[in-house]
C-alpha cells in the first residue's frame, strides 16, 4: 500500500474513533449521580420545583438521553460547546483563554526535556559502561520515580519560599503596569520556570532512558559496523546514520505523550496556581459544570487524536521500513 | 528432581531433561544477584512491604496520639508534627499500607483486563482482534486524569477502591497490547500446533500451553506499572479527589500543602516516601527484564 493510502486510512479511523470518544464522555457524564440544578443553585440552596422544571427545559435537560446526545453532538461539530451551568459564559471562549497557557507550559517543558534528553542520551550510548553513562542512568531512574508535582512543591519551597527567587503563583504578576513589553515577557518568565522545570526534570529521565536504549541497539546493528569499516568518521556514523533510527522511538513518544503530559501539566498548574485547562478541568469537576467539563474533556481528546496522527505519519515518513497493513 | 518420566515414541518410560520451577527461580534470582541496583531495588520493595505490613507494630505512636501541632523534627518525634500534631512518622509508616496496596491491586485488575483481552484478540485474530484492539486505541486516546476526574466526581463514594478500578480500566491497553504481539506469534509455535493436533481446545491452548511462556512478560510488566499506578493514586488524590478516610500519602501530601511554607516537613517525608518506594519497584522491574532478558518498550 503506498503512503498516500495509508496516510488517508490513518485519516479515516479518526473519524470513528471521534465519535465512540464523544459518546463515551457524554454517557460517562450523563450517569452521573447528582442533578445538574444543583449545581446551578451552589451548595444549600434551595429551588421551587416548578422553578427546577423551567431550568431542566431550558437546557434540554428533560429530553431522553440519546436525543440529548445528538443535540450535543450536532452543537459540538458547528463548533457550539453550550454554556457554562455556573458562570453562564460560553465554554468555547473558556477553553481558548485557558489553552494557551497550558499549550505554552507543554511546548516550552517538551521541547526543553527532548533537547537535553538526546544529548545526555546519546551520550550515554557511545559511552556505554562509563562512570558517566552508569551515572546518568541512575539519575535518569531517580528522576523517572519521582513524582512530579512532588518536584514541584520542593521547587516552590526552596526556591520560592526560602531563597524567595521566584514568585510562588499565577502567570505574571497581578496589579503591575509594566513599562515595555520585554518587561512583561520577562516577568511571565519568571512565573513560568518553576513549573516548567518540574516537568522538564521528570520528562528528560524518561526520555533519557529511551533515547539511550534505543541508540545502543541501533550501535549494535550492522550497518553502522558497514559504515564504520567504509571509513567514515566516528561522529558521521553516530549523528548521521545510528541517531536517524534511535530517534524513532522518541517520535512516537512525543506524539503518543500528549494526553499523558496534560496529566502532569494539571498538577502543577493547580500548584502554581496558573490559569490553565488542567486547572480549570479540576475546578469544574467539583462544581459538576457539564457543558465546562465535557468541553474539555473533546478539547483535550482532540488534541490527543492530532498528536497520535502527526505521530504516526511521522514515524511513517521517518522509517521506511514500516509496513503499511 | 531435574527431570521426568515421559512414555517415548516407542511406548518405553524414558527421562526428559526439565528443570523445575524451583530450578528455574534460582536461575533468575542468580542473575538478578548480579546487578546490584536490582538488589538494592529488592531491598526497597521489601523494606516497605514490611513497613506497611507490619506499620501498627513498628510506628512510634498510634494513630491517635496527637502532641503539639508543626513540631519540626526531633527526637520525639522524627518526622515531625502535621498540623493537626499528628507524628509524621506514623503517618507515613501508615500511609505505606494504602501506598503498596493500591500498586498491587491496580496491577491486579490490570493484568485480569488486559491479559484476557489480550489473549483472546492475539490467538484468535481476524474480526475479534480488530474490534477489541479499535476499543483499545480509543481508551488509549483518552487522557488519564480527565477520565479518573470525571469518573471519581461521579461515583458519590470517594474510596480508594474506586480508584483502584478507574485506573485499571484506562490502563490496560498498554498490557494488553503487549499479550496480543506474544499470543500473535506464539500460536504459530510447534508446540502448539503439536498441541492443537492432538485435539487440545482453544481454551486448553490459550491457557495451559501459551501462557506459562509469556508469564515473565507479565512478571516484568507488572513491576513496572506497580510504581506507575502508586504515583498516578497519589496524583489523584494530591488534586483533593482522594478518600478522605484514608492517609495515603497522595492524602498527606494534599493535607500539608497549605502548611508548606511554615513546615517543610510536613510534605517532604511523604514525597520522600514515595519516591523511594517508586525507585525499589523500578530498580527490581530493571533488573528483571534483564534477568528474564525480555525486551519491554519503556
Amino acid at each position: 500500500m503506498p503512503m498516500r493510502d495509508y496516510v488517508i486510512r490513518r485519516l479515516l479511523i479518526i473519524i470513528p474513533t471521534f465519535f465512540l470518544i464523544t459518546l463515551i464522555i457524554f454517557t460517562l457524564i450523563h450517569f452521573a449521580p447528582g442533578d445538574p440544578t444543583d449545581a446551578m443553585v451552589g451548595k444549600g440552596g434551595k429551588l421551587p420545583p416548578e422553578l427546577r422544571e423551567q431550568i431542566r427545559v431550558e437546557y434540554g435537560l428533560n429530553q431522553p438521553l440519546p436525543v440529548q446526545y445528538l443535540i450535543w453532538l450536532n452543537k459540538l461539530l458547528h463548533g457550539d460547546l453550550g454554556y457554562s451551568y455556573i458562570t453562564s459564559g460560553s465554554v468555547l471562549n473558556m477553553i481558548a483563554v485557558r489553552i494557551q497557557l497550558t499549550v505554552e507550559l507543554q511546548l516550552m517543558a517538551e521541547s526543553l526535556s527532548i533537547l537535553i534528553a538526546v544529548v545526555l542520551g546519546v551520550i550515554a550510548a557511545v559511552k556505554h559502561h562509563s562512570i558517566y553513562d552508569a551515572s546518568c542512568s541512575v539519575a535518569a531512574l531517580v528522576g523517572y520515580s519521582t513524582p512530579d508535582f512532588w518536584l514541584a512543591l520542593i521547587l516552590l519551597l526552596v526556591f520560592s519560599f526560602w531563597l524567595k527567587w521566584f514568585p510562588s503563583s499565577s502567570s505574571i504578576t497581578p496589579g503591575l503596569t509594566f513599562s515595555t513589553p520585554f518587561h512583561a515577557l520577562f516577568d511571565h518568565f519568571k512565573h513560568m520556570l518553576l513549573p516548567t522545570l518540574a516537568l522538564v526534570a521528570v520528562w528528560t529521565a524518561y526520555l533519557f532512558r529511551l533515547v539511550r536504549s534505543a541508540m545502543l541497539e541501533v550501535l549494535t546493528q550492522d550497518y553502522i559496523t558497514t559504515a564504520r569499516s567504509k571509513g567514515l568518521k566516528e561522529r558521521v556514523v553516530i549523528y548521521k546514520h545510528a541517531l536517524r533510527n534511535a530517534l524513532l522511538p522518541v517520535v512516537t513518544y512525543v506524539g503518543y505523550s500528549i494526553g499523558l503530559l496534560f496529566t502532569g501539566a494539571a498538577v502543577i498548574e493547580e500548584i502554581f496556581a496558573l490559569p490553565g485547562l488542567g486547572q480549570l478541568m479540576v475546578e469544574r469537576s467539583q462544581g459538576r459544570d457539564y457543558p465546562a467539563l465535557m468541553g474539555i474533556s473533546i478539547a483535550i481528546a482532540i488534541m490527543v487524536l492530532i498528536a497520535n496522527l502527526c505521530a504516526d505519519i511521522a514515524y511513517a515518513v521517518v522509517d521506511p521500513r514500516i509496513r503499511y497493513d | 528432581m531435574n527431570s521426568r518420566l515421559r512414555k517415548n515414541s516407542e511406548g518405553k518410560n524414558e527421562k526428559v531433561h526439565r528443570p523445575s520451577r524451583a530450578t528455574r527461580l534460582f536461575v533468575v534470582w542468580r542473575k538478578l544477584k548480579k546487578s546490584k541496583l536490582a538488589i538494592a531495588g529488592f531491598g526497597i520493595v521489601l523494606f516497605m512491604s514490611m513497613v506497611a505490613l507490619l506499620s501498627p507494630v513498628i510506628s512510634p505512636y498510634s494513630l491517635d496520639w496527637i502532641g503539639s501541632s508543626r513540631m519540626p523534627p526531633s527526637m520525639e518525634n522524627i518526622f515531625g508534627t502535621d498540623n493537626l500534631g499528628r507524628d509524621m512518622l506514623t503517618l507515613v509508616m501508615y500511609g505505606a499500607r494504602i501506598s503498596v496496596y493500591v500498586g498491587i491491586a491496580t496491577v491486579l485488575v490490570e493484568i485480569a483486563i488486559g491479559l484476557s483481552i489480550g489473549m483472546v484478540a492475539g490467538y484468535f485474530g481476524g474480526i475479534i482482534d480488530e474490534i477489541l484492539m479499535r476499543i483499545a486505541d480509543v481508551v488509549f486516546t483518552l487522557p488519564m486524569l480527565m477520565m479518573v476526574l470525571l469518573a471519581i466526581s461521579m461515583f458519590e463514594v470517594r474510596s480508594i477502591n474506586t480508584i483502584i478500578l478507574v485506573m485499571a480500566v484506562l490502563e490496560w491497553p498498554f498490557m494488553s497490547r503487549v499479550v496480543r504481539s506474544e499470543y500473535l506469534s506464539l500460536r504459530e509455535a510447534t508446540y502448539v500446533e503439536a498441541a492443537r493436533s492432538m485435539g487440545a481446545s482453544n481454551l486448553r491452548i490459550i491457557v495451559r500451553h501459551i501462557l506459562p511462556n509469556i508469564l515473565s512478560v507479565m512478571i516484568v510488566l507488572a513491576t513496572m506499572d506497580i510504581p506507575w499506578f502508586i504515583l498516578l493514586e497519589a496524583t489523584i488524590t494530591f488534586l483533593g479527589f482522594g478518600d478522605p478516610m484514608s492517609s495515603s500519602w497522595g492524602v498527606l501530601l494534599e493535607r500539608g500543602f497549605p502548611h508548606m511554607s511554615t513546615s517543610w516537613w510536613i510534605i517532604t517525608f511523604p514525597g520522600l516516601a514515595l519516591l523511594i518506594t517508586s525507585l525499589g519497584f523500578n530498580l527490581l522491574g530493571d533488573g528483571l527484564r534483564d534477568a528474564l532478558d525480555i525486551k519491554v518498550r519503556e
